[in-house]
């Protein structure tokens, strides 16, 4: 088998450990034995492990939860942080740095503000339904900006690394400047749900929750692995994508629609959560080359162990406090980016 | 066979190709000459499909090849233009491996394989197949990038319904490559190819070429063989640039001696003697 087919073995391995640590991990610990009998339980087997009532409770209620958005959306920030370096050219453009994120939490922070006055969000509504209002407006506002910092930096035909971080900067500003202006305007209640966007964090989790990003997550996840060879020709040139046979345009489309898609659902349950887009590609990179036909489907898969890590560091560091999981991921993906932006420099692009 | 009829083009208000007829016939090598900016590269674009004409077409059998799907001209013909740099890093063999792209779905073939490591050992390339492009010299790019090209026009039993365009093909090769990449774009053009060569060095079109598209702002100057196109008069018209016109002994093709206003009277000097 060649070398990014045994990776991602070694990746899916690697996650079911991730997996078996944060569950067992927290204020209630639960040892790998007692998981496999609450889980074995579940399905009419019985073990002899003993445990107790409140640990299948906190196991099925809290931490299952949680594990399984930090999966959908440590895996959806890295497959379309993949799509998205391989759409622009470019080993810089992570959804957050190129103001996509902020767009997505900008259209949120708009939205709880703005919910008493929105005709269509009265209080009989469901919670499911809020939720998809919330994803749809996240959904645009990721939308606007991805396409105007695609506009922004695209000169003749091509993008230029250093507009692209210029558009980026610019469309993060003025994203913070709105939702500054939004935060000036609310009360006290909303400041909490906002700084929770602002920051990141996962401890919203919920059955709920998780059922109302699923398709958003999901849809992505089955379509942008099969886009790996289209993407690798496009890094050729437009042209010479299609003259081997790419339909660029229909590229383009699917990506930016289906990454923003993701990319806005995950900011819409969880808040900012930056740099695992552009830390977990790159790392692959380095280790296997770019062929995107194993990069995307490896990133995902890395980026929902590295953000199950993350958030197991977030929730039992300072316990029975939490760290915003968005700290966490911002204090280990900088440096990382100044790294590359280093290189970049060098003119060794990778 | 592809034919020209009639082409105009223009960017904006500017037009860039004026009134072109011709006939590209398949089995030959047809260079396109010109000064820079006569509109070389944009016919070849136009060839290639990729720019629509604003008037006038350009037909394969009969059809427009602008009305071809991408997916089905990328089975047929194949294009190397002057962009080699890539964006990301990707290993030579990779890189070889995306001329096959449009034969595959997602696992390349054994006959996928066979014929990606043919194009390179034809390119002399082999040995750099493990090493990252973007870490490559310029004519090492520009190699591993035509044996893309020859990949994705193989096998050679089929390149007969297919057609080849390259863009300065050999801009960046050392004389010894230049020689090997265009004897390898004659030996397609006389297993039946149709065979497109965009060129600066008149020695070398002169040595290649079966047919020769001269363009001057635009517009076609003289179309035909090596030995009608290649006179003083309608080189210094296209470049401004004197040439004399030497045929060696047992050399079938013209080979072009520049001539400079300051040397002039040692090459009349010559010539006496």
């Amino acid at each position: 088998m060649n070398k990014p087919g045994w990776i991602r073995i070694g990746l899916i391995l690697l996650l079911l450990l991730a997996l078996l640590v944060s569950a067992g991990l927290g204020a209630l610990s639960i040892s790998p034995v007692q998981l496999i009998a609450i889980l074995g339980n579940a399905v009419g087997l019985s073990t002899e492990a003993d445990y107790s009532e409140t640990m299948s409770i906190v196991f099925w209620q809290i931490r299952l939860p949680r594990l399984l958005l930090a999966l959908l959306v440590g895996s959806s920030l890295a497959l379309s942080g993949a799509a998205l370096q391989g759409l622009f050219r470019n080993p810089l453009a992570d959804p957050t740095l190129i103001g996509i994120s902020s767009g997505a939490a900008l259209a949120a922070v708009l939205m709880i503000v703005l919910l008493t006055y929105l005709p269509f969000f009265s209080a009989e509504n469901s919670w499911l339904s809020k939720y998809y209002w919330l994803n749809l407006f996240t959904f645009i506002g990721a939308c606007a900006c991805s396409f105007l910092v695609f506009r922004l930096a695209r000169t003749g035909g091509k993008t230029m690394v250093a507009t692209l971080l210029l558009a980026g900067l610019g469309v993060n500003a003025l994203c913070a400047a709105c939702t500054s202006l939004v935060t000036y305007l609310a009360n006290e209640e909303e400041l909490r749900s906002i700084s929770f966007w602002s920051m990141g964090s996962l401890a919203g989790a919920s059955w709920q929750v998780l059922a109302a990003i699923v398709p958003f997550t999901l849809l992505p996840f089955f379509i942008l692995p099969a886009l790996g060879k289209s993407l690798n020709a496009y890094s050729l040139g437009e042209a010479e994508a299609a003259y081997i046979g790419i339909n660029v345009k229909r590229l383009k489309w699917t990506i930016i629609t289906l990454s923003t898609l993701s990319v806005g659902a995950a900011v819409a349950t969880c808040g900012i959560i930056g740099f695992v887009g552009l830390v977990v590609p790159h790392i692959l990179r380095t280790i296997c080359g770019t062929d995107h036909r194993h990069l995307l489907l490896n990133s995902a898969l890395l980026g929902a162990v590295l953000l199950l890590l993350a958030d197991t560091i977030s929730r039992t560091i300072i316990a029975p406090a939490e760290l915003p999981i968005g700290i966490v991921t911002a204090l280990v993906g900088t440096p990382i980016f100044i790294v590359l932006l280093y290189r970049q420099k060098k003119k060794i692009t990778l | 066979m592809l034919e020209i009829q009639k082409l105009y083009y223009k960017i904006g208000p500017q037009p860039i190709l004026e009134d072109i007829s011709a006939c590209i016939r398949p089995g030959q090598l047809t260079v396109l000459l010109g000064a820079n900016g006569a509109g070389k590269s944009t016919l070849l674009k136009v060839l290639a499909g990729e720019n629509k004409p604003f008037r006038g077409s350009v037909t394969l059998k009969g059809r427009a090849i602008s009305s071809h799907r991408p997916q089905e001209l990328a089975l047929r013909r194949a294009v190397l233009t002057q962009q080699y740099s890539l964006s990301l890093p990707f290993r030579c063999r990779e890189v070889v491996m995306m001329g096959r792209y449009p034969h595959f779905k997602q696992t390349p073939s054994c006959s996928d394989q066979e014929l990606v490591r043919l194009a390179m050992e034809e390119m002399m390339v082999e040995q750099l197949a493990d090493r990252w492009f973007h870490t490559l010299s310029g004519g090492e790019q520009q190699r591993v990038q035509m044996a893309r090209v020859l990949a994705q026009l193989y096998p050679l039993a089929s390149v007969a319904t297919k057609f080849l365009l390259l863009d300065e093909p050999t801009s960046s090769m050392d004389c010894l490559q230049q020689q090997l990449c265009l004897r390898k774009a004659k030996e397609l053009a006389q297993a039946g190819c149709t065979v497109v060569v965009v060129l600066h060095d008149l020695n070398l079109a002169a040595q290649y070429a079966d047919q020769v598209l001269l363009l001057k702002n635009g517009k076609l100057l003289k179309a035909g063989a090596s030995a009608e196109v290649f006179q003083p008069d309608l080189i210094r018209q296209a470049y401004g640039y004197e040439v004399e016109i030497i045929y060696h002994n047992g050399v079938d093709f013209p080979i072009l001696l520049p001539v400079f206003t300051g040397s002039k009277q040692s090459v009349n000097a010559k010539k006496i003697a």
